[in-house]
């Protein structure tokens, strides 16, 4: 899916890094050092249309990626739509899925996903904005939840955040520029007892101090 | 198991399951509620699992992972049947000594027990002061239940309720027992549920609806996610027997994506049902047919409101749409679609199973039944209650709740989620129903109860509130969009300190309206708890606006963090603590708050030891001059 971006933009420089070094790397797929299993994509193909188009091999290689990658993407979304039947009605269901998946809802998949299930860009947009499960943006690898439910609330929960937002440097709904965390508040966690609560990748610390939270966020790879 | 054919196949099936059970055989259960799972139940339930098996007991004792069991404040919790032992707090490590003491050599673990005031251990999960009062009708069950295991709830009589209902009753009889019980919505407002379902089954149309409204948006509220994650065929087969009297074959469960707990036993039970042909074509040889699709609601508070849920079903924004028409007649791509919250659909199978004069001699005259509260806030006993309609608020906090913690004072107790208000101390003793809530400025709402004690600013909370509903606010009415907005930076301003006098006045003025002319019930109620926290607690306003000052020091902007130095003993915990170096001093020397750097974060309060309390919030007034830097500790005598 296209959360694999990371993936798509590190080959962009293969072909230079690779022409570079011994051609013979042992990570090579093919023997001309090049990602690609399909032969057409070839370092020599590459550079031909390169030159004869008189753009870098660099970008060719990425647009040719992100092609593939669009190719596999309408797949997988295939897949998701047809087992709710292509029904217009399960946009959202959809949508989820793919948030789940992926992480987040990029451009080029909403409108796959609407043409699939033949409704306008504009009710995905609509509800993508809509709901706070979805996000346009890419997500961090590690989720911060802190839970501003009431309970947590009267238990000093803003402190909590303070302390989080201060320590990891980002604000509630932003993502760091390593995308290593994703900080969000929560409205009730359903753990009272332990309020108030942060959660990260589905474990829950209860009212931690400024040295417990650093300790946390360190042992995040 | 086999699909079953008919009402008497399932009494079969049950007698078949009884008789693989030996009651006298030893059960542990883990209780695997979102509570207790966050604090290590399943590390619990593995080790008991691997001990189970060290010891070779395998044959001799049952092991079960149950739902919530409710007293989340003291979770993990273990339960041994059948002499319903219960172990409270227990760790991994706990569980070879329990195994050991208490089902090979039969003695009790004393230390896991639980010790009530005056010391006294309890081992009886009945006789602990936070279950003796409750009447847990709906809410028991969940304990004896492996959500995932369809055999555990058949074997409690489960779907019994759906075969009365489908073999010896008429669509009308089912619809005329839950109108005799006045059974009332448990959503919030308190709707009676029969009335409801007799306007589904009346209105005009073949194709009818009926839906599960699982979208529990308060914060602070978490029972119908207890309930759908414990004992999610209880919700079922409520359900079903209400399409059986509405005349729907098609029913729907709108529940919140964040609850993939929920979501998945769920799934997993209408499978089951399915194929046991409780679900599908022609259910128990009755001729009736209805089935049940999930609809995972994507996060939105605003689509939990009855018209906003129908329209996220239909793949739409989860916005309300003006109910000229109510939704049981037109709902669901305009067709009749009946709704009821968890709850409510969880106490049909009992009302059917025992009568509708059981269920109304329990509550008082207006409501009746049980109604489960998430009790949470500033009380000892965080977790969840089912108590009789009419108990007071006074027996919830203080007899089951355990009162306030750290000796603190009550102060407030806030019903009903966003759309409630805050009761203080003088409202404890009236009787938990809906008339009585709403006529004291609050109201049911899905039951969360939050308590607040002296450290609560009501300004903050009522500002919490707004800021809440005004982010959740759909903005496609004007009122909602623009008067919530106001309010926020009202509030804003009072709580930071620039409050003008004419504030609560404005407040007041903005609320009437939003009463009158908001679209959809949010924006209607929105209004509670300001007005309500201005009706009882108008004098903290008060203080925040005309003496700038925060009576229980919360709101940052009006409130210093001071170091009193006849107090600080130099232990230099708040100096290694502070996260902005904000503190000076050293060894013997008293330390010293710089004004400037210090970002209010709280910390030094929360780690100056009780025994000296050095550390001071200062509302009102300007804080006092440091002494200069380079003071010796004042050492009490005999303290060294």
């Amino acid at each position: 899916m296209a959360g694999d971006k990371g993936k798509a933009l590190s080959a962009e420089n293969s072909p230079t890094k690779k022409k570079r070094g011994n051609n013979k790397t042992a990570t090579s797929k093919t023997t001309k050092g090049v990602h690609y299993e399909d032969e057409r994509y070839s370092e020599d193909a590459l550079n031909r249309m390169s030159e004869r188009m008189g753009v870098p091999a660099s970008q060719i290689s990425h647009m040719l990626e992100t092609l593939k990658q669009a190719a596999q993407d309408s797949d997988a979304i295939a897949k998701i739509t047809d087992a709710y039947n292509g029904d217009k009605s399960a946009l959202i269901q959809v949508l989820l899925q793919i948030q789940r998946e992926n992480r987040w809802l990029p451009k080029s998949v909403l409108i796959s996903v609407c043409e699939k299930l033949g409704v306008p860009i504009s009710q995905a947009y609509r509800i993508a904005t809509f709901y706070k499960a979805f996000s346009l943006t890419p997500q961090g690898r590690h989720g911060i939840s802190v839970c501003m439910g009431t309970a947590c609330h009267v238990r000093q929960a803003p402190r909590l955040l303070d302390r989080v937002k201060d320590t990891i440097g980002i604000q509630p709904g932003e993502t760091s520029a390593d995308e290593k965390f994703t900080l969000e508040t929560v409205n009730c966690l359903g753990c009272c007892a332990l309020g108030p609560v942060m959660v990260v990748d589905d474990k829950y610390y209860s009212n931690p101090s400024v040295h417990e939270i650093e300790q946390i966020v360190n042992a995040c790879e | 198991m086999a699909r079953l054919k008919s009402t008497a196949d399932l009494e079969k099936t049950r007698q078949k399951i009884l008789s693989k059970r030996d009651p006298s055989r030893p059960c542990i259960t883990v209780c695997a509620g979102t509570g207790c799972h966050a604090l290590g139940a399943n590390l619990v339930y593995e080790a008991f699992i691997n001990e189970i098996a060290k010891n070779g007991l395998n044959k001799k004792v049952d092991i079960r992972r149950t739902g919530c069991h409710g007293f989340c404040e003291r979770g993990p919790i273990t339960v041994i049947f059948p002499d319903e032992i219960c172990y409270l707090g227990i760790k991994a490590e706990d569980v070879p000594e329990i195994i050991s003491t208490t089902l090979i050599e039969k003695r009790l673990v004393d230390r896991l027990l639980y010790e009530d005031k005056d010391g006294v251990k309890i081992a009886h999960e009945g006789d602990i002061p936070f279950y003796k009062h409750q009447q847990r009708l709906i809410f028991g069950s969940n304990q004896h239940i492996d959500p995932e295991s369809i055999e555990d709830y058949i074997a409690l009589g489960g779907y019994s309720a759906l075969a009365k209902a489908l073999s010896t009753m008429k669509p009308d009889d089912v619809l005329d027992t839950i109108k005799r019980a006045n059974l009332r919505g448990r959503g919030g407002g308190g709707f009676p549920a029969g009335v409801k379902w007799e306007t589904t089954r009346n209105a005009p149309g073949d194709i009818k609806y009926v839906i599960v409204n699982a979208d529990e948006g308060d914060p602070g509220a978490f029972m119908d996610r207890s309930l759908l994650e414990g004992n999610p065929h209880s919700v079922i087969e409520g359900l079903i027997i209400g399409a059986y009297a509405v005349g729907s074959h098609q029913g729907y469960v709108y529940v919140r994506q964040e609850y993939p707990l929920a979501v998945s036993n769920l799934t997993l039970a209408l499978n089951q049902a399915r194929e046991l042909g409780i679900l599908g074509k022609n259910i128990l040889d009755s001729g009736f047919d209805f089935d049940v699709i999930i609809h995972r609601g994507a996060g939105a508070f605003v689509s939990g409101e009855s018209s906003a849920l129908m329209n996220a079903i239909e793949g739409k924004v989860g916005e309300p749409r003006p109910k000229y028409i109510r939704t049981a007649v037109s709902g669901i791509w305009e067709r009749p679609s009946n709704l009821n919250n968890v709850e409510t659909w969880a106490n049909v199978p009992l009302i059917i199973d025992k009568g509708a004069d059981w269920f109304t001699s329990i509550g008082t005259e207006g409501s009746k039944g049980t109604k489960i509260f998430s009790l949470v806030g500033k009380v000892n006993n965080t977790g969840l209650v089912e108590v009789p309609m009419g108990i007071s608020l006074r027996e919830i906090i203080y007899d089951i709740g355990g009162g306030i913690p750290q000796g603190k004072k009550f102060k407030a107790v806030q019903t009903g989620g966003p759309s409630g208000g805050c009761l203080p101390e003088s409202y404890l003793d009236i009787p938990v129903d809906f008339d009585e809530l709403s006529k004291a400025g609050s109201m049911m709402g899905s039951g969360g109860m939050i308590v607040m004690d002296e450290d609560t600013c009501m300004v903050d909370v009522a500002r919490y509130f707004i800021d809440f509903l005004a982010d959740e606010s759909c903005g496609k009415c004007v009122p909602c969009r623009a008067g919530l907005e106001q309010m926020l930076s009202i509030l804003d301003r009072i709580c930071n300190g620039e409050g003008k006098a004419e504030d609560i006045e404005v407040l007041e003025e903005l609320s009437d309206v939003l009463q009158d002319s908001a679209l959809c019930a949010l924006g209607q109620t929105a209004p509670n708890p300001v007005m309500s926290t201005i009706q009882y607690f108008r004098d903290e306003y008060e203080a925040h606006i005309e003496q700038k000052r925060c009576p229980a020091g919360v709101c940052k902007a009006l409130i210093s963090y001071y170091i009193d130095p006849e107090k600080c003993q130099a232990c230099k915990i708040c100096l290694g603590e502070c996260p902005v170096q904000a503190i000076s001093g050293d060894k013997n020397i008293i330390h010293i708050i710089d004004q400037e750097l210090c970002t209010k974060c709280n910390t030094c309060f929360e780690v100056c030891p009780t025994r000296f309390s050095a550390v001071v919030k200062i509302s009102g007034e300007p804080v006092p001059p440091a002494p200069p830097y380079g003071t010796e500790v004042v050492r009490k005598k005999g303290k060294q």
